[in-house]
Protein backbone atom coordinates (compact mmCIF):
# COMPACT_ATOMS: atom_id res chain seq x y z
CA UNK A 1 0.00 0.00 0.00
CA UNK A 2 1.76 3.78 -0.85
CA UNK A 3 -0.42 5.40 1.32
CA UNK A 4 0.93 6.97 4.18
CA UNK A 5 -1.24 8.07 7.50
CA UNK A 6 -0.32 11.57 8.57
CA UNK A 7 -0.10 11.57 13.00
CA UNK A 8 -1.59 14.47 12.70
CA UNK A 9 -4.88 13.68 13.74
CA UNK A 10 -6.08 17.03 11.62
CA UNK A 11 -4.33 15.98 8.25
CA UNK A 12 -5.61 12.67 8.34
CA UNK A 13 -9.50 13.44 8.29
CA UNK A 14 -8.60 16.03 6.10
CA UNK A 15 -7.28 13.37 3.72
CA UNK A 16 -9.86 10.58 4.22
CA UNK A 17 -12.12 13.84 3.60
CA UNK A 18 -10.52 14.45 0.20
CA UNK A 19 -9.70 10.39 -0.29
CA UNK A 20 -13.71 10.38 -0.53
CA UNK A 21 -14.17 13.51 -2.27
CA UNK A 22 -11.88 12.33 -5.14
CA UNK A 23 -14.51 8.88 -5.30
CA UNK A 24 -17.03 11.73 -5.23
CA UNK A 25 -15.99 13.39 -7.99
CA UNK A 26 -15.26 10.46 -10.24
CA UNK A 27 -18.64 8.97 -9.91
CA UNK A 28 -20.73 12.29 -9.42
CA UNK A 29 -19.56 13.93 -12.25
CA UNK A 30 -20.83 12.22 -15.29
CA UNK A 31 -24.02 12.02 -13.79
CA UNK A 32 -23.99 15.94 -13.05
CA UNK A 33 -23.75 16.52 -16.81
CA UNK A 34 -27.31 14.79 -17.37
CA UNK A 35 -30.20 17.23 -18.07
CA UNK A 36 -32.89 14.28 -17.13
CA UNK A 37 -31.07 14.15 -13.69
CA UNK A 38 -31.48 17.79 -13.07
CA UNK A 39 -35.34 17.63 -14.47
CA UNK A 40 -36.42 14.66 -12.34
CA UNK A 41 -35.19 15.86 -9.56
CA UNK A 42 -36.70 19.22 -10.25
CA UNK A 43 -40.28 17.58 -10.53
CA UNK A 44 -39.71 14.67 -7.59
CA UNK A 45 -41.69 15.33 -4.53
CA UNK A 46 -40.24 15.77 -1.37
CA UNK A 47 -41.82 11.90 0.46
CA UNK A 48 -39.95 10.48 -2.51
CA UNK A 49 -37.00 12.48 -1.89
CA UNK A 50 -36.71 11.28 1.59
CA UNK A 51 -37.11 7.78 -0.10
CA UNK A 52 -34.38 8.12 -2.50
CA UNK A 53 -32.04 9.62 0.48
CA UNK A 54 -32.73 6.71 2.97
CA UNK A 55 -31.98 4.15 0.37
CA UNK A 56 -28.75 5.84 -0.40
CA UNK A 57 -28.07 5.83 3.10
CA UNK A 58 -28.71 1.92 3.40
CA UNK A 59 -26.04 1.32 -0.20
CA UNK A 60 -23.64 3.49 1.01
CA UNK A 61 -24.00 1.54 4.70
CA UNK A 62 -24.01 -1.84 2.69
CA UNK A 63 -20.48 -0.36 0.88
CA UNK A 64 -19.05 1.07 3.91
CA UNK A 65 -19.41 -2.98 5.50
CA UNK A 66 -16.86 -3.61 2.53
CA UNK A 67 -14.68 -0.84 2.15
CA UNK A 68 -15.38 2.78 3.55
CA UNK A 69 -13.54 6.05 2.75
CA UNK A 70 -11.68 5.83 5.61
CA UNK A 71 -8.17 3.53 6.22
CA UNK A 72 -9.88 1.61 9.22
CA UNK A 73 -9.44 -1.96 9.16
CA UNK A 74 -11.53 -2.60 12.36
CA UNK A 75 -15.32 -1.31 11.71
CA UNK A 76 -17.93 -2.40 13.99
CA UNK A 77 -21.91 -1.96 12.67
CA UNK A 78 -22.22 1.19 14.87
CA UNK A 79 -19.06 2.67 13.04
CA UNK A 80 -20.01 1.61 9.48
CA UNK A 81 -23.35 3.61 10.22
CA UNK A 82 -21.56 6.78 11.50
CA UNK A 83 -19.41 6.41 8.43
CA UNK A 84 -22.21 6.07 6.03
CA UNK A 85 -23.51 9.41 7.16
CA UNK A 86 -19.94 10.70 6.97
CA UNK A 87 -19.73 9.19 3.56
CA UNK A 88 -23.77 10.96 2.26
CA UNK A 89 -22.43 14.00 4.08
CA UNK A 90 -19.86 14.52 2.01
CA UNK A 91 -21.33 13.28 -1.04
CA UNK A 92 -24.26 16.01 -0.49
CA UNK A 93 -21.43 18.65 0.23
CA UNK A 94 -19.78 18.11 -3.50
CA UNK A 95 -22.38 17.64 -5.23
CA UNK A 96 -23.84 21.27 -3.95
CA UNK A 97 -20.36 22.47 -5.04
CA UNK A 98 -20.22 21.05 -8.70
CA UNK A 99 -24.26 22.12 -8.78
CA UNK A 100 -23.13 25.66 -8.06
CA UNK A 101 -20.21 24.96 -10.19
CA UNK A 102 -22.04 24.45 -13.15
CA UNK A 103 -24.77 27.29 -12.11
CA UNK A 104 -27.24 24.31 -12.12
CA UNK A 105 -28.24 26.14 -8.59
CA UNK A 106 -27.95 29.89 -8.26
CA UNK A 107 -29.32 32.29 -5.73
CA UNK A 108 -32.76 32.40 -7.97
CA UNK A 109 -33.37 28.54 -8.03
CA UNK A 110 -36.73 27.86 -6.07
CA UNK A 111 -35.93 25.52 -2.82
CA UNK A 112 -37.78 22.78 -4.25
CA UNK A 113 -35.56 22.43 -7.12
CA UNK A 114 -32.50 22.78 -5.50
CA UNK A 115 -33.52 19.95 -2.84
CA UNK A 116 -34.45 17.34 -5.74
CA UNK A 117 -31.21 17.87 -7.42
CA UNK A 118 -29.23 17.64 -4.88
CA UNK A 119 -31.13 14.81 -3.66
CA UNK A 120 -30.56 13.33 -7.03
CA UNK A 121 -27.17 14.65 -8.10
CA UNK A 122 -25.80 13.24 -4.10
CA UNK A 123 -27.14 9.98 -4.74
CA UNK A 124 -23.76 8.94 -7.20
CA UNK A 125 -22.20 11.30 -5.49
CA UNK A 126 -22.17 9.04 -1.89
CA UNK A 127 -21.17 6.07 -3.99
CA UNK A 128 -18.34 7.39 -4.87
CA UNK A 129 -17.26 8.31 -1.90
CA UNK A 130 -18.18 4.80 -0.19
CA UNK A 131 -16.03 3.52 -2.97
CA UNK A 132 -13.29 6.15 -3.29
CA UNK A 133 -10.52 3.83 -1.54
CA UNK A 134 -11.25 0.54 -3.45
CA UNK A 135 -11.60 2.74 -6.36
CA UNK A 136 -8.58 4.74 -6.64
CA UNK A 137 -6.21 2.82 -4.60
CA UNK A 138 -3.49 2.14 -6.82
CA UNK A 139 -1.95 -1.25 -7.46
CA UNK A 140 1.17 -1.78 -5.98
CA UNK A 141 2.21 -4.42 -8.07
CA UNK A 142 2.41 -2.50 -11.63
CA UNK A 143 3.42 0.62 -9.99
CA UNK A 144 7.09 -1.29 -8.97
CA UNK A 145 7.13 -3.10 -11.53
CA UNK A 146 6.75 0.12 -13.99
CA UNK A 147 9.45 1.69 -11.31
CA UNK A 148 11.80 -1.27 -11.75
CA UNK A 149 11.63 -1.19 -15.64
CA UNK A 150 12.72 2.28 -16.18
CA UNK A 151 15.14 2.05 -13.48
CA UNK A 152 16.99 -0.81 -14.94
CA UNK A 153 16.88 -0.48 -18.44
CA UNK A 154 17.21 3.02 -19.06
CA UNK A 155 19.30 6.22 -18.31
CA UNK A 156 17.88 8.81 -15.77
CA UNK A 157 17.28 11.27 -18.50
CA UNK A 158 15.61 8.52 -20.44
CA UNK A 159 13.73 6.97 -17.56
CA UNK A 160 12.49 10.46 -16.33
CA UNK A 161 10.82 11.36 -19.92
CA UNK A 162 9.38 8.13 -20.21
CA UNK A 163 7.64 8.34 -17.00
CA UNK A 164 6.60 11.71 -17.99
CA UNK A 165 5.10 9.97 -20.66
CA UNK A 166 3.29 7.61 -18.68
CA UNK A 167 1.66 10.07 -16.77
CA UNK A 168 0.24 12.07 -19.76
CA UNK A 169 -0.26 8.77 -21.40
CA UNK A 170 -2.78 7.55 -17.85
CA UNK A 171 -3.90 11.18 -18.00
CA UNK A 172 -5.35 10.51 -21.50
CA UNK A 173 -6.50 7.37 -21.13
CA UNK A 174 -8.74 8.51 -17.64
CA UNK A 175 -9.92 11.83 -19.31
CA UNK A 176 -11.22 9.89 -22.75
CA UNK A 177 -12.36 7.23 -20.61
CA UNK A 178 -14.99 9.92 -18.10
CA UNK A 179 -15.16 12.57 -20.95
CA UNK A 180 -15.91 10.13 -24.27
CA UNK A 181 -19.58 9.67 -22.94
CA UNK A 182 -20.13 13.23 -22.11
CA UNK A 183 -18.61 14.18 -25.09
CA UNK A 184 -21.61 13.86 -27.71
CA UNK A 185 -24.61 14.85 -25.50
CA UNK A 186 -26.38 17.84 -25.85
CA UNK A 187 -25.34 18.75 -22.25
CA UNK A 188 -22.04 20.56 -22.44
CA UNK A 189 -23.34 23.10 -25.17
CA UNK A 190 -26.58 23.62 -22.45
CA UNK A 191 -24.15 24.22 -19.52
CA UNK A 192 -21.63 26.42 -21.42
CA UNK A 193 -23.91 28.47 -22.82
CA UNK A 194 -25.64 29.24 -19.96
CA UNK A 195 -22.69 30.07 -17.97
CA UNK A 196 -20.69 33.96 -17.57
CA UNK A 197 -17.79 34.51 -18.83
CA UNK A 198 -15.80 35.00 -16.09
CA UNK A 199 -17.74 32.03 -14.48
CA UNK A 200 -15.03 30.03 -16.75
CA UNK A 201 -12.52 31.01 -14.53
CA UNK A 202 -13.57 29.39 -11.86
CA UNK A 203 -14.45 26.33 -13.78
CA UNK A 204 -10.33 26.36 -14.60
CA UNK A 205 -9.39 26.81 -11.11
CA UNK A 206 -11.97 23.96 -10.05
CA UNK A 207 -10.50 21.37 -12.84
CA UNK A 208 -6.67 21.97 -11.74
CA UNK A 209 -8.15 22.15 -8.17
CA UNK A 210 -9.90 18.66 -8.33
CA UNK A 211 -7.07 17.44 -10.15
CA UNK A 212 -3.99 18.68 -7.57
CA UNK A 213 -6.02 17.11 -4.96
CA UNK A 214 -6.93 13.89 -6.29
CA UNK A 215 -3.25 13.43 -7.37
CA UNK A 216 -1.23 15.25 -4.90
CA UNK A 217 -3.49 16.11 -1.83
CA UNK A 218 -5.37 13.26 -0.98
CA UNK A 219 -2.59 10.71 -0.41
CA UNK A 220 -3.75 8.35 -2.70
CA UNK A 221 -0.23 8.24 -4.11
CA UNK A 222 2.91 8.58 -2.72
CA UNK A 223 3.99 12.43 -3.32
CA UNK A 224 7.78 11.96 -2.43
CA UNK A 225 7.95 8.98 -5.24
CA UNK A 226 5.88 11.30 -7.49
CA UNK A 227 7.94 14.12 -6.75
CA UNK A 228 11.25 12.49 -7.60
CA UNK A 229 9.69 10.58 -10.77
CA UNK A 230 9.16 12.37 -14.46
CA UNK A 231 10.38 15.61 -15.99
CA UNK A 232 8.34 17.59 -14.31
CA UNK A 233 8.96 17.77 -10.97
CA UNK A 234 6.57 20.20 -9.48
CA UNK A 235 3.40 18.76 -8.79
CA UNK A 236 1.83 22.70 -10.39
CA UNK A 237 3.42 22.06 -13.68
CA UNK A 238 2.21 18.42 -13.60
CA UNK A 239 -1.51 19.25 -12.64
CA UNK A 240 -0.86 22.28 -15.40
CA UNK A 241 0.35 19.97 -17.92
CA UNK A 242 -2.46 17.14 -17.17
CA UNK A 243 -5.41 20.05 -17.17
CA UNK A 244 -3.89 21.20 -21.19
CA UNK A 245 -3.60 17.16 -22.31
CA UNK A 246 -7.37 17.29 -20.74
CA UNK A 247 -8.19 19.74 -22.82
CA UNK A 248 -6.63 19.08 -25.96
CA UNK A 249 -8.71 15.36 -25.73
CA UNK A 250 -11.97 17.45 -24.84
CA UNK A 251 -11.46 19.35 -27.48
CA UNK A 252 -10.71 16.12 -30.21
CA UNK A 253 -13.97 14.78 -29.20
CA UNK A 254 -16.10 17.72 -28.95
CA UNK A 255 -15.00 17.72 -32.99
CA UNK A 256 -15.25 14.21 -33.70
CA UNK A 257 -18.91 13.94 -32.08
CA UNK A 258 -19.25 17.04 -34.21
CA UNK A 259 -20.21 18.97 -31.32
CA UNK A 260 -17.76 21.74 -32.38
CA UNK A 261 -17.48 23.14 -35.91
CA UNK A 262 -15.24 25.38 -37.86
CA UNK A 263 -18.13 28.11 -37.99
CA UNK A 264 -19.09 27.99 -34.73
CA UNK A 265 -17.63 31.36 -32.58
CA UNK A 266 -14.25 31.41 -30.68
CA UNK A 267 -16.37 31.74 -27.44
CA UNK A 268 -18.54 28.32 -27.97
CA UNK A 269 -15.32 26.48 -29.05
CA UNK A 270 -13.41 27.61 -25.53
CA UNK A 271 -16.46 27.38 -23.01
CA UNK A 272 -17.58 23.92 -24.71
CA UNK A 273 -14.02 22.93 -24.28
CA UNK A 274 -13.55 24.33 -20.52
CA UNK A 275 -16.90 22.67 -19.45
CA UNK A 276 -15.71 19.61 -21.12
CA UNK A 277 -12.25 19.42 -19.73
CA UNK A 278 -13.68 19.39 -15.90
CA UNK A 279 -14.68 15.96 -16.20
CA UNK A 280 -11.66 15.23 -18.58
CA UNK A 281 -9.30 16.71 -15.82
CA UNK A 282 -10.90 14.72 -13.48
CA UNK A 283 -10.82 11.43 -15.12
CA UNK A 284 -7.05 12.38 -16.32
CA UNK A 285 -5.96 12.46 -12.36
CA UNK A 286 -7.69 9.41 -12.02
CA UNK A 287 -5.75 7.85 -14.28
CA UNK A 288 -2.82 9.10 -13.38
CA UNK A 289 -2.79 7.65 -10.06
CA UNK A 290 -4.04 4.19 -11.32
CA UNK A 291 -2.17 3.41 -14.13
CA UNK B 1 6.11 -14.40 -9.99
CA UNK B 2 7.04 -15.10 -6.31
CA UNK B 3 6.69 -11.42 -5.57
CA UNK B 4 3.06 -11.26 -7.25
CA UNK B 5 2.31 -14.28 -5.47
CA UNK B 6 3.56 -12.39 -2.23
CA UNK B 7 2.01 -9.61 -2.98
CA UNK B 8 -1.22 -11.24 -3.85
CA UNK B 9 -0.78 -13.15 -0.69
CA UNK B 10 -0.53 -9.66 1.42
CA UNK B 11 -3.73 -8.45 -0.23
CA UNK B 12 -5.54 -11.91 0.58
CA UNK B 13 -4.07 -11.43 4.70
CA UNK B 14 -5.59 -7.92 4.53
CA UNK B 15 -8.59 -8.83 3.23
CA UNK B 16 -9.26 -11.73 5.71
CA UNK B 17 -8.29 -9.33 8.70
CA UNK B 18 -11.26 -6.86 7.82
CA UNK B 19 -13.49 -9.91 7.07
CA UNK B 20 -12.61 -11.20 10.21
CA UNK B 21 -12.46 -8.80 12.29
CA UNK B 22 -16.11 -7.41 10.32
CA UNK B 23 -17.33 -11.15 11.51
CA UNK B 24 -16.02 -10.72 15.17
CA UNK B 25 -18.75 -7.74 15.55
CA UNK B 26 -21.33 -8.98 13.86
CA UNK B 27 -24.49 -8.64 16.52
CA UNK B 28 -25.27 -11.84 18.42
CA UNK B 29 -21.32 -13.05 17.97
CA UNK B 30 -19.13 -10.61 20.07
CA UNK B 31 -19.53 -7.66 21.90
CA UNK B 32 -19.03 -4.58 19.48
CA UNK B 33 -15.49 -3.07 20.10
CA UNK B 34 -15.80 0.53 21.71
CA UNK B 35 -15.33 3.29 19.05
CA UNK B 36 -11.70 5.24 18.44
CA UNK B 37 -13.04 7.92 17.09
CA UNK B 38 -10.27 10.85 16.75
CA UNK B 39 -11.36 14.57 17.77
CA UNK B 40 -11.40 15.63 14.28
CA UNK B 41 -13.53 12.65 13.23
CA UNK B 42 -16.24 13.19 15.58
CA UNK B 43 -15.98 16.99 14.06
CA UNK B 44 -16.59 15.38 10.56
CA UNK B 45 -19.49 13.39 11.77
CA UNK B 46 -21.44 16.26 13.37
CA UNK B 47 -20.87 18.40 10.22
CA UNK B 48 -22.10 15.49 8.02
CA UNK B 49 -25.13 15.23 10.42
CA UNK B 50 -25.63 19.26 10.39
CA UNK B 51 -25.61 18.60 6.41
CA UNK B 52 -27.93 15.43 6.50
CA UNK B 53 -30.05 17.14 9.21
CA UNK B 54 -30.59 20.33 6.76
CA UNK B 55 -31.81 19.06 3.93
CA UNK B 56 -34.58 16.48 5.73
CA UNK B 57 -35.59 19.33 7.25
CA UNK B 58 -36.00 21.52 4.23
CA UNK B 59 -37.45 18.80 2.15
CA UNK B 60 -40.10 17.91 5.15
CA UNK B 61 -40.41 22.21 5.45
CA UNK B 62 -40.83 22.30 1.41
CA UNK B 63 -43.77 19.08 1.56
CA UNK B 64 -45.61 21.03 4.55
CA UNK B 65 -45.39 24.91 2.90
CA UNK B 66 -45.15 24.27 -0.87
CA UNK B 67 -46.66 21.04 -2.22
CA UNK B 68 -50.07 21.71 -1.06
CA UNK B 69 -50.21 24.56 -3.39
CA UNK B 70 -51.04 23.64 -6.75
CA UNK B 71 -49.00 26.04 -9.62
CA UNK B 72 -50.58 29.80 -10.62
CA UNK B 73 -48.76 32.34 -12.90
CA UNK B 74 -48.29 35.79 -12.72
CA UNK B 75 -47.10 37.39 -16.03
CA UNK B 76 -45.25 40.51 -16.11
CA UNK B 77 -44.82 42.70 -18.82
CA UNK B 78 -41.70 45.38 -19.33
CA UNK B 79 -42.86 47.88 -21.46
CA UNK B 80 -39.32 48.61 -22.96
CA UNK B 81 -40.34 47.40 -26.50
CA UNK B 82 -36.51 46.36 -28.52
CA UNK B 83 -37.09 47.32 -32.42
CA UNK B 84 -34.47 45.46 -34.26
CA UNK B 85 -34.72 45.19 -38.23
CA UNK B 86 -38.68 45.86 -37.83
CA UNK B 87 -39.49 43.83 -35.45
CA UNK B 88 -41.04 44.47 -32.31
CA UNK B 89 -39.11 42.27 -29.03
CA UNK B 90 -41.40 42.75 -26.11
CA UNK B 91 -39.94 41.39 -22.89
CA UNK B 92 -42.09 39.38 -19.91
CA UNK B 93 -41.54 37.76 -16.87
CA UNK B 94 -43.50 34.74 -15.88
CA UNK B 95 -43.30 33.01 -12.31
CA UNK B 96 -45.14 30.14 -10.68
CA UNK B 97 -46.72 31.78 -7.50
CA UNK B 98 -48.29 28.08 -6.69
CA UNK B 99 -45.87 25.85 -5.04
CA UNK B 100 -46.10 22.56 -7.06
CA UNK B 101 -43.75 22.55 -10.40
CA UNK B 102 -45.38 23.15 -13.62
CA UNK B 103 -44.50 21.44 -16.42
CA UNK B 104 -45.04 22.92 -20.80
CA UNK B 105 -46.60 26.08 -19.70
CA UNK B 106 -47.70 27.63 -22.99
CA UNK B 107 -47.74 31.32 -22.73
CA UNK B 108 -49.87 33.56 -25.56
CA UNK B 109 -49.71 36.59 -26.58
CA UNK B 110 -52.56 37.70 -28.54
CA UNK B 111 -51.52 41.35 -30.21
CA UNK B 112 -55.30 42.64 -31.74
CA UNK B 113 -55.38 45.93 -34.00
CA UNK B 114 -59.02 47.31 -35.29
CA UNK B 115 -59.58 46.30 -38.75
CA UNK B 116 -55.94 44.07 -38.54
CA UNK B 117 -55.59 40.91 -38.47
CA UNK B 118 -54.65 39.58 -35.02
CA UNK B 119 -50.89 38.87 -34.03
CA UNK B 120 -50.45 35.83 -32.06
CA UNK B 121 -46.98 35.02 -30.18
CA UNK B 122 -46.63 31.87 -28.13
CA UNK B 123 -43.70 30.59 -25.74
CA UNK B 124 -43.55 27.18 -24.56
CA UNK B 125 -40.96 26.61 -21.35
CA UNK B 126 -40.44 23.33 -19.96
CA UNK B 127 -40.19 23.70 -16.52
CA UNK B 128 -41.20 26.19 -14.15
CA UNK B 129 -40.91 24.95 -10.29
CA UNK B 130 -42.68 26.98 -7.21
CA UNK B 131 -41.91 30.54 -7.18
CA UNK B 132 -39.62 29.93 -9.61
CA UNK B 133 -39.84 32.78 -12.72
CA UNK B 134 -38.22 32.65 -16.29
CA UNK B 135 -38.34 35.25 -19.02
CA UNK B 136 -38.31 35.54 -22.18
CA UNK B 137 -39.52 37.98 -25.02
CA UNK B 138 -42.64 37.82 -27.77
CA UNK B 139 -41.88 38.87 -31.15
CA UNK B 140 -44.74 41.25 -33.41
CA UNK B 141 -44.67 42.85 -36.74
CA UNK B 142 -46.41 45.52 -35.08
CA UNK B 143 -46.15 47.59 -31.65
CA UNK B 144 -47.46 45.58 -29.19
CA UNK B 145 -47.94 48.85 -27.13
CA UNK B 146 -50.19 50.77 -29.46
CA UNK B 147 -52.26 47.95 -29.87
CA UNK B 148 -54.36 45.62 -28.01
CA UNK B 149 -52.13 43.15 -25.63
CA UNK B 150 -53.64 40.30 -23.81
CA UNK B 151 -51.04 37.89 -22.49
CA UNK B 152 -52.09 34.55 -20.78
CA UNK B 153 -51.05 31.18 -19.55
CA UNK B 154 -52.67 28.74 -22.19
CA UNK B 155 -52.08 25.17 -20.72
CA UNK B 156 -49.56 23.81 -18.41
CA UNK B 157 -48.83 19.84 -17.41
CA UNK B 158 -48.28 18.54 -13.69
CA UNK B 159 -45.09 16.67 -13.67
Amino acid sequence: MIERCPTNIWLAELQAILQGSAGGFLFGIPLLYTVEVWSIGSATEPEWLLVVLAVTLVVVWFLTQVEGFRQTLTLNPCEAVLESIEAVGIGVACAAIALLLLQRITFATPLSEILGKLVFEGVPFSLGVALARSTLTNNPLRMRRRVTLSRVTLSPTLSSLRDALVDFDATLIGAVLIAFSIAPTEEVSLIAAALPSLWLLLVIAASLGLSYTIVFASGFTDRAERQQRGLLLSPGTETLMAYLVALTASVTMLVLFRQLHPGDPWQEWLSDTLVLGLPASVGGAAGRILV
Amino acid sequence: MAEAADNRRQDDKTRMTKSDDTQQTTPGALPAKPSHRSLAEWLTLMISMIILSLLVGLILYDWQVNQTRPPAFEITIDNSVRITDRRYYLPFAITNTGGQIARTVQVVAELHFPGAADEVAEQQIDFLSGHEQKQGSFVFTHNPLEGDLMVRVASYRLP
